[in-house]
């Protein structure tokens, strides 16, 4: 500890540009979304915008590919890392990578605005599983194709009820009633197209 | 659907999905609150979730969101630091009842001093925080510059393109050579060897490291020489804490050996530590 310390918030800019320089030094840094998170219960807003320009562009996606407009999308986005702005402590992590959090809340809140609705869920009470940690741009590319690829391989009828039930956000009957199949055939779809994508990222 | 039957997880993947019908999501809801196994279950169908929304093509931001976004953090953390004052506890004055007032006057002033002494501890507590990041980012760029510099080093001992020049007294023909740095407590060791002859088919060159205390010599890596006879071993996996009497070079199969071969082609006897 110094006697008289650099801005801190100067100090860490530095880190991190630096760290960008060297490819151990990019784990080191880039990895810990952690270590932001807790300048940004600091109150750092460097730390913040290190987070927005990691995430905001899946984020933003995310909105825009449920919304389908560009202004409802932004808002949807704007609201959820403000979240993470006044509340860091929602996401702890126990609960999964911060990526795959901000992903399934996102979603969350983008369904509920696309179908009208209230929050269907606290961000609090969004708990997940999640190992990967998609911090560095490189690992976050590509679990991007990964996961694209995945679904590409799932079956029409299964792409079917993922993009209704997903991205759409219709209701189990709902989606039987717009395909014509039994609400059990429905179920069963959804689930085993879920549980295909996860076996695609098991090792 | 009761508390002793779990959730089929198709039920929770729907609720993972807000895909419930309202009367089911409440069902489902109230059993969650008392099933640790369905919250798991639950909580890796969202991770699937997530799965399904990295699928999705990124787009790029809408101009200015960046700056919308962190000017509305600025105007947040302007606001709520003009607001701290707001916790000074206002002292109004009451002319009439002075005796009366005495004690909830008092007891305001102690409340304010309270609160200052809160505050302060407060403001030291964040400036110690803030110095504890200082200090640690301090360190982490002392480590990345010593990371920098140990691959510039490593990069240098193994790159194929470096030139590797033997400086001699004389026009002597250049004989094979090592060179061999060594730290016993870590169990480091790098080993520059040239001018090394072709191998025969299906063998490799093996380091040994002699033990100080008499022990059988350890196998400290295979290597095999470049077209123009040079060669290196890196760091190889040998134990920590063996002080080294010699090093020497054997050629074996390459698959290696667990003792050396006759002859040893290349050997040297190890300085004490630090000479």
């Amino acid at each position: 500890m110094t006697e008289n310390p650099p801005n801190p918030n100067a100090t860490t800019e530095r880190s991190l540009h630096r760290s960008s320089e060297s490819g151990d030094a990019i784990r080191i840094t880039e990895a810990d979304d952690q270590w932001l998170l807790e300048g940004v219960q600091l109150k750092d807003q460097k730390a913040m915008a290190t987070l927005f320009d990691r995430y905001s562009g899946m984020v933003y996606s995310v909105a825009l590919r449920v919304l389908k407009d560009q202004g409802h999308a932004e808002d949807i986005m704007q609201e959820v890392f403000f979240q993470v702005w006044q509340n860091p402590q929602a996401f702890v992590p126990r609960r999964g990578s911060l990526a795959a959090w901000l992903l399934v809340v996102t979603r969350n809140r983008a369904v509920d605005a696309l179908r009208r609705r209230r929050p269907s869920d606290s961000v609090d009470d969004v708990v997940l599983a999640a190992a990967e940690n998609i911090a560095v741009e490189s690992e976050r590319r590509a679990l991007m194709e990964k996961a694209r690829l995945a679904l590409a391989k799932l079956s029409p009828e299964q792409q079917q009820s993922i993009e209704l039930a997903f991205f759409e956000g219709m209701s189990h009957s709902e989606i039987a009633e717009r395909t014509g199949d039994p609400l059990g055939t429905v179920k069963t779809r959804i689930r085993s197209a879920l549980l295909s994508v996860r076996r695609a990222f098991q090792p | 659907m009761t508390d002793n039957a779990h959730i089929p997880a198709e039920t929770l993947a729907l609720h993972a999905l807000a895909a419930l019908d309202s009367a089911e999501s409440a069902a489902v809801r109230a059993h969650l609150a008392q099933c640790e196994a369905c919250r798991a279950e639950l909580a890796r169908a969202r991770g699937d979730l997530a799965l399904v929304a990295m699928s999705v093509d990124q787009r790029p931001l809408p101009e200015g969101a960046r700056e919308r976004f962190l000017g509305r953090i600025t105007e947040q953390a302007g606001s709520a630091s003009q607001s701290a004052p707001a916790v000074v506890i206002p002292i109004t004055a009451k002319p009439h009842a002075k005796r009366a007032a005495a004690w909830p006057a008092l007891s305001g002033w102690l409340a304010a001093a309270a609160l200052l002494l809160v505050s302060a501890g407060l403001g030291l507590k964040i400036r110690t925080l803030s110095r504890q990041l200082d200090a640690t980012a301090q360190q982490l760029d002392a480590q990345i510059d010593h990371n920098r510099h140990a691959h510039q080093v490593l990069d240098l001992l193994t790159a194929p393109t470096a030139q590797h020049v033997m400086l001699t007294a004389g026009k002597t023909p250049p004989a094979p050579s090592a060179r061999a740095v060594y730290l016993a407590a870590r169990g480091a060791l790098v080993l520059e060897a040239s001018n090394l002859k072709p191998l025969p088919p299906a063998k490799a060159y093996e380091l040994w490291v002699i033990p100080a205390s008499g022990a059988a010599p350890i196998p400290a890596g295979l290597f095999w020489p470049d077209a123009t006879g040079n060669a290196s071993v890196v760091m190889p996996k040998i134990p920590w804490g063996v002080a080294a009497k010699a090093f020497g070079v054997t050629i074996e199969n390459d698959a290696g050996s667990a003792t050396p071969t006759a002859p040893i082609v290349l050997a040297g006897a190890a300085p004490a530590p630090g000479d």
